[in-house]
């Protein structure tokens, strides 16, 4: 007996050395290289039906399950004619859209007009409670389907729908069909390549909770088996889909609870792409990967909102002195390892239409501010600045900064009320409750500068946390929503972001940046500008 | 015995209600306090009121008592436990999951990891407590007590961590560098995780991990068990008798010493359950634990309530049986 445990201690120390002593690295070979599986990180979707999936993890699966109108370039971010062959208007009201030929869904059923018109109308029906039915809310007859609240503020109840379908969805023959927006919108081709308007399949709608576990797409990918809930998804090529094949045969998407555990088996060879990093483990990762580190500027905005219902900042100068008094280069250098990018506007640098420096204000400039707060009649004596943010999301570091910033500069002593939890916060959000400048963020829905404004800053629009409201800026809104194309509404756009910059409702502070890293068996790694990581192009060695 | 387990039975239903009442307060006070977690869903996007509405009506948030701080809620409560204890309704969770459906796809890997962590911690505890318990003062019995208490002292989560990052990843990543390993130990036991290409292998060490603790405690009680025992006068009288030093060891010194280490292993079952909680959101591993520490992060309360109302169950019978087990292996406990 004590032979066989001598020669196990010994085993169990010489391991333990070896362990300690081979610290090298070695990211090493998955176990079924050649198969061509693409092994993702996932973290558990909330929903695979295209109505309902609205956060990140469901959007990475359903965006290879299912198809929409238009896809986005990967470099330009662009739309492009997808399952559509042509989406036209005259006067940007009403949309004629004319389908390709010949596309079906996993289950035979074809793609066509009365495809998109039920998935539209099922989202957009209150009683379907639907997180994609917001999505819905342009097209004419949405009213009737899902209610206003009556009152405008955080409604007692809803009042009940009157109507089960869009008024606005016309069905013209099996390929063609019009959308009658209840406004002008020149961006409508652009806003369509979202998967929540992707098309369902009837038998998909006549269950769909049998349609979430196993669904019925239309994409270069359909289910193998159905959705084992926080294990695994995998998908394979589908023989339905006429269009370019998806590079790898299958797509493994292992799902994770813990974004470290998920590293850990990234290190192991066990994931070919991984979205994200744990931000404590970055710059390891940038040291042990190295190029096969993936950065790229997001379009995700972190800005510092005033709540323009406060009196103390209605007078623009104040807003004005106050984004003067801080410095953002040295708050990212400081609390994001030098990563993010400085905001100096309203629109994503990578959008199209985007141009630097449009915020003037959004430099550091002692003198000025100083200047323009004393023009404004200084702040009053004694009162505190409360700066919000919610709770445990690490937001109070940077905002701290900021605070010891405008202190410094300004002169004006400040509190942090950054306990709330998420939840809670926004509903202070939702109902203006603020009582100083508030962290929120905000990040596009659709490649498209107008999602950087109308949502956040249109009077009375519902993201419109500052409640900001100008007659120019609506009015510039309205004729780029009208303009006959894109290139011609940019300009109106860019206008109305001039106004957001002299008037500075928010103070833009950074850009995030986001970042993914990928194993050696991946020949060449996409990453679509608009859509993220593009599995179904990423081929493998 | 009958009358015992009966009203020790009934002595379930105070406890279960209690503790259902309790997580039903918690996390009903949670949400009165911070908010309703379905507005967190949309984030930045204030969703259409009539949508934000009706998602919540149909996850189980409506009860206009979630917006009065410091009410309990007993209509709630009540319609809770009616719906758990009458039809089985465990509610749904924020993806409009069923509980019990969560429950049911995550419970194997709790148990399977729970096996491999109780075989492991009486297995190897029990045989190093013997070694060391045999040979009071040699260098066996050192090793055992000096590593026992390095196991002790070092938390599940930071072991766990530890071994993953070292044996799953380094070490691993040296043996899946050599051919002549076959995959299952080089691919399944090394792996840093949970891996659904090899179910049982990749549950090894996260089963280990987990009865580390218990596995120190174990060696330890064995050990001086053992030591009392050997110096006993019926283990004396058996020597005496000529009888083979395998029998005095193996029937009469073991058997006898191994009550308390039982009962120990017994009550473990529980905190097992707990360090599960740990242990899983470390390796990954798809079971109870991470689903509940999943829950209370998200603040989906029936998810919460459903899952530590059944682990509750679990501890209540399994410290039953340990009480019932006491009267098998010692005749002068009677149960009335």
């Amino acid at each position: 007996m004590r032979g066989k445990f001598l020669k196990v201690a010994v085993a169990a120390t010489a391991t333990a050395m070896l362990a300690t002593a081979c610290g090298s690295d070695s990211s090493d070979a998955g176990d079924d290289a050649a198969g061509g599986t693409l092994r993702v990180y996932a973290s558990e979707p909330a929903y695979l039906l295209p109505s309902n999936a609205n956060d990140e993890p469901s959007i990475y699966v359903v965006r290879q399950l299912y198809r929409g109108l238009v896809k986005y370039n990967a470099e330009t971010g662009d739309p492009e004619m997808d399952l559509a062959e042509s989406i036209d208007s005259d006067d940007q009201k009403l949309w004629t859209i004319k389908l390709k030929d010949g596309y079906t869904f996993d289950n035979g059923e074809p793609v066509d007009a009365d495809a998109f018109i039920r998935s539209w109308n099922f989202a957009a029906y209150a009683p379907n409670a639907q997180n994609n039915g917001s999505f819905m809310t342009r097209i004419a007859g949405i009213d009737e389907v899902l209610p206003k609240d009556p009152d405008g503020d955080g409604p007692e109840k809803a009042p009940e729908p009157t109507a089960e379908t869009l008024s606005g969805l016309k069905k013209v023959d099996d390929l063609t069909f019009t959308v009658e927006l209840s406004e002008p919108f020149s961006g409508f081709p652009i806003v369509v390549g979202y998967p929540g308007f992707s098309p369902m399949a009837q038998a998909c709608l006549d269950d769909t909770d049998a349609c979430n576990e196993t669904p019925i797409g239309n994409g270069p990918y359909k289910i193998d088996g159905s959705w084992k809930h926080d294990v695994e998804i995998n998908l394979v090529r589908s023989d339905s889909w006429k269009g370019e094949a998806g590079k790898p045969a299958a797509i493994n998407y292992r799902i994770f609870g813990d974004v470290d555990a998920a590293y850990a088996a990234f290190q192991a060879g066990e994931l070919d792409v991984m979205y994200t990093i744990p931000p404590a483990r970055f710059k390891e990762a940038k040291a042990s990967y190295g190029d096969r580190l993936y950065e790229q500027a997001s379009g995700s905005l972190n800005y510092v909102g005033l709540p323009l219902y406060d009196e103390s900042f209605q007078d623009k100068r104040i807003r004005q002195a106050i984004s003067m008094a801080v410095d953002r280069e040295s708050i990212v250098d400081a609390v994001f390892d030098g990563r993010w990018t400085p905001a100096t506007g309203f629109v994503a640098p990578t959008f199209q239409g985007a141009r630097e420096g449009v915020c003037t204000y959004c430099t550091k400039d002692v003198e000025a501010a100083k200047k323009l707060l004393e023009e404004a009649g200084g702040w009053p004596e004694g009162k505190k600045l409360t700066l919000w943010a919610n709770a445990g999301a690490g937001h109070d570091a940077w905002l701290q900064a900021v605070g010891d910033q405008i202190k410094a500069v300004l002169g004006i002593d400040y509190e942090l009320k950054v306990n709330l939890q998420f939840a809670e916060y926004l509903e202070k959000a939702d109902n203006r409750e603020f009582t100083g400048p508030f962290r929120l963020g905000w990040g596009p829905d659709y490649p498209y500068l107008e999602t950087y404004l109308t949502p956040t800053y249109g009077t009375g629009a519902k993201s419109n946390y500052t409640t900001f409201s100008n007659a120019d800026f609506d009015s510039l809104l309205k004729q780029g929503d009208s303009a006959p194309s894109v290139e011609e509404a940019i300009p109106f756009y860019q206008q109305a972001e001039d106004i957001l910059a002299e008037e500075l409702p928010v103070i833009p502070m950074f850009w995030r940046k986001e970042a993914a890293i990928y194993s050696e068996h991946v020949d060449n790694f996409v990453w679509n500008k608009v859509a993220g990581a593009d599995y179904g192009a990423t081929a493998l060695k | 015995m009958g009358r015992y387990v009966i009203r020790r039975l009934l002595q379930f239903i105070p406890t279960v209600l209690g503790t259902m009442f309790l997580l039903h307060y918690m996390t009903s006070l949670a949400i009165q306090f911070s908010g309703n977690p379905v507005r967190a869903i949309f984030g930045d996007r204030t969703p259409p009121p009539a949508l934000l509405q009706s998602i919540t009506e149909r996850l189980g948030y409506g009860d206009p008592c979630l917006e009065q701080k410091g009410n309990p809620c007993f209509g709630l409560f009540l319609d809770r436990v009616s719906g758990v204890f009458l039809s089985f309704d465990f509610g749904i969770d924020l993806r409009e999951q069923e509980v019990t459906e969560l429950v049911a796809n995550a419970i194997p890997y709790t148990l399977k990891l729970l096996v491999i962590a109780i075989v492991f911690e009486a297995v190897v505890g029990i045989a190093a407590g013997v070694w060391a318990g045999l040979r009071g003062g040699s260098f066996a019995d050192n090793l055992v007590k000096i590593s026992t208490v390095f196991v002790i002292s070092v938390p599940i989560f930071v072991l766990g961590v530890v071994v993953r990052e070292f044996i799953g990843v380094k070490f691993g990543n040296i043996l899946r560098d050599q051919e002549w390993l076959p995959d299952v130990v080089a691919y399944g036991f090394f792996s840093p995780g949970f891996k659904p290409d090899y179910p049982f292998a990749s549950l090894l060490i996260p089963g280990m991990v987990l009865g580390s603790v218990a596995l120190a405690t174990t060696a330890r009680l064995t050990r001086t068990s053992i030591m009392e025992n050997i110096r006993a006068d019926f283990v004396r009288t058996a020597r005496a008798k000529g009888l083979a030093n395998k029998r005095v060891i193996g029937v009469h010194t073991l058997r006898n010493s191994l009550i308390p280490v039982i009962t120990y292993l017994g009550v473990d079952i529980g905190s097992a359950m707990a360090g599960a909680v740990v242990t899983e959101t470390i390796f990954n591993v798809p079971g109870i634990g991470r689903l509940v520490t999943a829950a209370a992060r998200e603040g989906e309360s029936s998810v919460v309530i459903g899952v530590v109302t059944m682990l509750v169950l679990v501890v209540l019978l399994a410290n039953l049986l340990v009480d019932l087990l006491y009267a098998v292996l010692d005749p002068r406990i009677r149960y009335e």
